[in-house]
């Protein structure tokens, strides 16, 4: 008799529980009335100055006050476009800016006198807001201005300057674009520029020029002058941290020929643990808070180069760790302090070189010092110690190729024994492999335990290349002449 | 009877010195309100376009309550009495002389502009301001921003980031 009352019961419980979850949920999916009709029925708190939206931020409805969370302005922002760009609202209302109730309106308003701005948008035509489809650093500025100023005192900052302005590069792409203005633009907009960045112009529509715009490039140049493409790595309009964590956030474009840093990065065992284990790490957890052994269990690019680890601040200066520069023809220690730039551009409109050697402004070895610290966050001193000691090695073993050849190079041309057009003289093409490829893969595979990136696509093609220039210069140097049958320098062994 | 002498005589200078002191106190005063706001600010012709733009801006009435700020409210230190009045009297000092001796059409607004932070005083901000530091994750759009500023993270100023606050399309008005 007690069993069967205590049934009764439970069973009325379960029926009870139910229908008020049932009648929660109705609810919640309340039609997306924006601001809510006074004397609906009876929730907590929400009177007419709170305002309720779908689908914002993680969960099903999140409530905002109005005046802290959304305001009415950006509210219709949010609501035109769900219709217009669902699925930019849809990856927005997943992020975390979201959930902060950073919005459209907050990141894509710029002031009137701002060289982006415009009213192309109907629903802001003939008012007092003005909009932008760019979003500058300059924006992000304002709630990260720690991580902002740290990018644009790396190297990262300068891509976009440099690929616009060394001669060198222009000169390179006058020849492969065949000189023909028709493809005016093609070659670097679709390649160069989707890494390195373009400098964003506005036409006389005040939007931005085909030939500059878009552009996925990290060291973008906004027409507001400022320097920096955040989005480049935590890409829109979700933000994530995770995302910029992960190996692929690099890899989009330290890859290939000439700096084949994912693919040494899948070589080596950091990059096969990633593969085996990386789906079950946790990649959400705070900046600074992301630690070895409870969130992973090998480094990705961004442990190593950026993160808070072993006592060590997370940056996003990527140059701060770094020792040696690799990818220039000769290899120097990295002695410049901070990049200047991003810095120089925004301060005075000049495009300039930059600091090739900006890295740790404590100096080389400090860097070489925060780098061993984050080795032994899992390895013993030793073998952090003797694992970069070797790569050292290896550098200043590229760092005699790299002489010889110049050597050669400049003996040559002194002599005049140097062709006019370098992409067709087989002496200027392998030397140009050898630094530019051959000794780039050699160093970053030496550096980041790519074993096969160090050697057999590394130095053992560099030997290779530099008895064939080793016999372009003999001949040359013999017989005064330059002779139109030589080859060398294209991919030699590739 | 030279001690009450003296004694009425100390008395007396104290009370003329108290008047004059308090006259002059008042005077300072006045003063220092009177110049204070965009009317008196806006009489020189230089700064008319800088009134026009203040007055279409939260700041300058355009809000609910029409409440308004006054010029000095930001262009001067508020931190002290002392600073106060020392920046009030060598930035009138150079904007008098500049305006009755100088060629103020020389002087590159825009420029200027873009270095807002030069004019505008943290302390100023925060006297008015003064709960923002308080604010907490429950309005997180005071909170967020400004975290990292309040626990000194970050050598950014207020205008650094507020580049328009205070006039509204300002390079709209200042062109030739």
């Amino acid at each position: 008799m007690r069993k069967a009352a205590g049934l009764v019961s439970v069973f009325f419980l379960v029926i009870l529980g139910s229908v008020s979850l049932h009648m929660a949920m109705a609810a919640d999916s309340n039609p997306a009335a924006v601001e809510k009709p006074a004397g609906a029925p009876a929730q907590p708190a929400p009177s007419s100055h709170y305002l309720r939206y779908p689908n914002i931020a993680f969960k099903q409805k999140m409530t905002l006050a109005k005046g802290t969370g959304i305001t009415k302005q950006a509210a219709q922002c949010i609501a035109c476009h769900s219709q217009k760009t669902p699925e930019i609202v849809n990856d927005w209302s997943k992020s975390v800016m979201a959930h902060a109730g950073v919005s459209c309106f907050d990141c894509h308003t710029v002031s009137k006198d701002s060289p982006m701005a415009n009213q192309k948008c109907p629903g802001v035509a003939g008012t007092d807001i003005y909009v932008s489809s760019l979003v500058s650093s300059a924006t992000c500025e304002k709630c990260h201005p720690n991580e902002v100023k740290a990018f644009r005192q790396s190297g990262h900052a300068r891509a976009a300057i440099q690929a616009v302005s060394q001669p060198l590069n222009q000169a390179l792409l006058a020849h492969e674009d065949m000189n023909m203005p028709e493809f005016k633009d093609a070659v670097f907009m679709t390649g160069c520029a989707q890494c390195h960045g373009s400098q964003i112009k506005m036409d006389a529509d005040q939007m931005p020029e085909a030939g500059s715009w878009p552009v996925h490039g990290i060291g973008t140049i906004y027409p507001d002058a400022t320097v920096g493409n955040c989005t480049a790595c935590h890409l829109n309009h979700q933000f994530s941290i995770a995302q910029a964590r992960k190996p692929s956030a690099c890899g989009t474009c330290h890859l290939g020929p000439d700096h084949p840093d994912i693919e040494i990065y899948k070589q080596s065992v950091h990059g096969m643990l990633f593969e085996a284990r990386g789906a079950k790490w946790h990649w959400n957890s705070p900046p600074g808070g992301w630690q070895p052994m409870a969130d992973y269990s090998a480094p990705t690019c961004a442990t190593c180069h950026m993160s808070g680890i072993n006592g060590l601040q997370p940056t996003h200066n990527v140059d701060l760790r770094l020792k040696w520069n690799l990818w220039a023809p000769v290899s120097n220690q990295r002695t410049g302090g901070f990049d200047t730039a991003a810095e120089t551009f925004m301060k005075t409109g000049k495009l300039t070189a930059g600091n090739p050697l900006a890295g740790n402004p404590q100096g080389p070895e400090a860097a070489r010092k925060d780098m061993l610290q984050v080795c032994a966050a899992c390895h013993s001193t030793e073998f952090g110690q003797n694992y970069l000691g070797m790569a050292d090695k290896q550098i200043g073993l590229f760092n005699k190729y790299a002489h010889a050849a110049s050597e050669m190079i400049a003996t040559l041309q002194k002599k005049n024994l140097m062709m006019k057009d370098p992409w067709a003289d087989p002496a200027f093409r392998t030397y140009y492999y050898m630094w530019h490829h051959e000794g780039r893969r050699m160093r970053q595979g030496a550096a980041m335990e790519g074993p096969d990136y160090s050697h057999w696509h590394g130095v053992f093609e560099l030997q290779q290349s530099l008895r064939i220039l080793q016999a372009i210069y003999n001949q040359r140097i013999k017989t005064g002449k330059i002779d139109y049958n030589q080859t060398g320098g294209v991919g030699v062994g590739e | 009877m030279p001690k009450a002498t003296w004694m009425r005589a100390t008395v007396l200078l104290l009370l003329i010195g108290a008047i004059i002191g308090v006259g002059f106190s008042f005077a300072v005063y006045e003063t220092s309100e009177k110049t204070a706001d965009a009317n008196f600010c806006g009489s020189c012709h230089t700064m008319k376009p800088f009134v026009s733009a203040f007055e279409i801006h939260v700041h300058g009435g355009d809000n609910r309550f029409g409440f308004q700020a006054e010029c000095n409210d930001c262009h001067l230190p508020h931190d002290g009495l002392a600073h106060y009045f020392f920046v009030k009297v060598k930035s009138s000092t150079n904007d008098i002389w500049v305006e009755t001796f100088d060629n103020t059409d020389k002087i590159d607004w825009r420029k200027k502009i873009k270095d807002g932070n030069r004019f505008v005083y943290d302390s100023g901000c925060l006297s008015c301001h003064a709960d923002l530091e308080n604010k907490t994750l429950s309005n997180p759009r005071a909170f967020l921003p400004h975290r990292l500023y309040f626990s000194k993270t970050t050598t950014k100023t207020c205008a650094d980031c507020h580049a328009n606050a205070g006039h509204k399309h300002l390079s709209e008005f200042i062109k030739e």
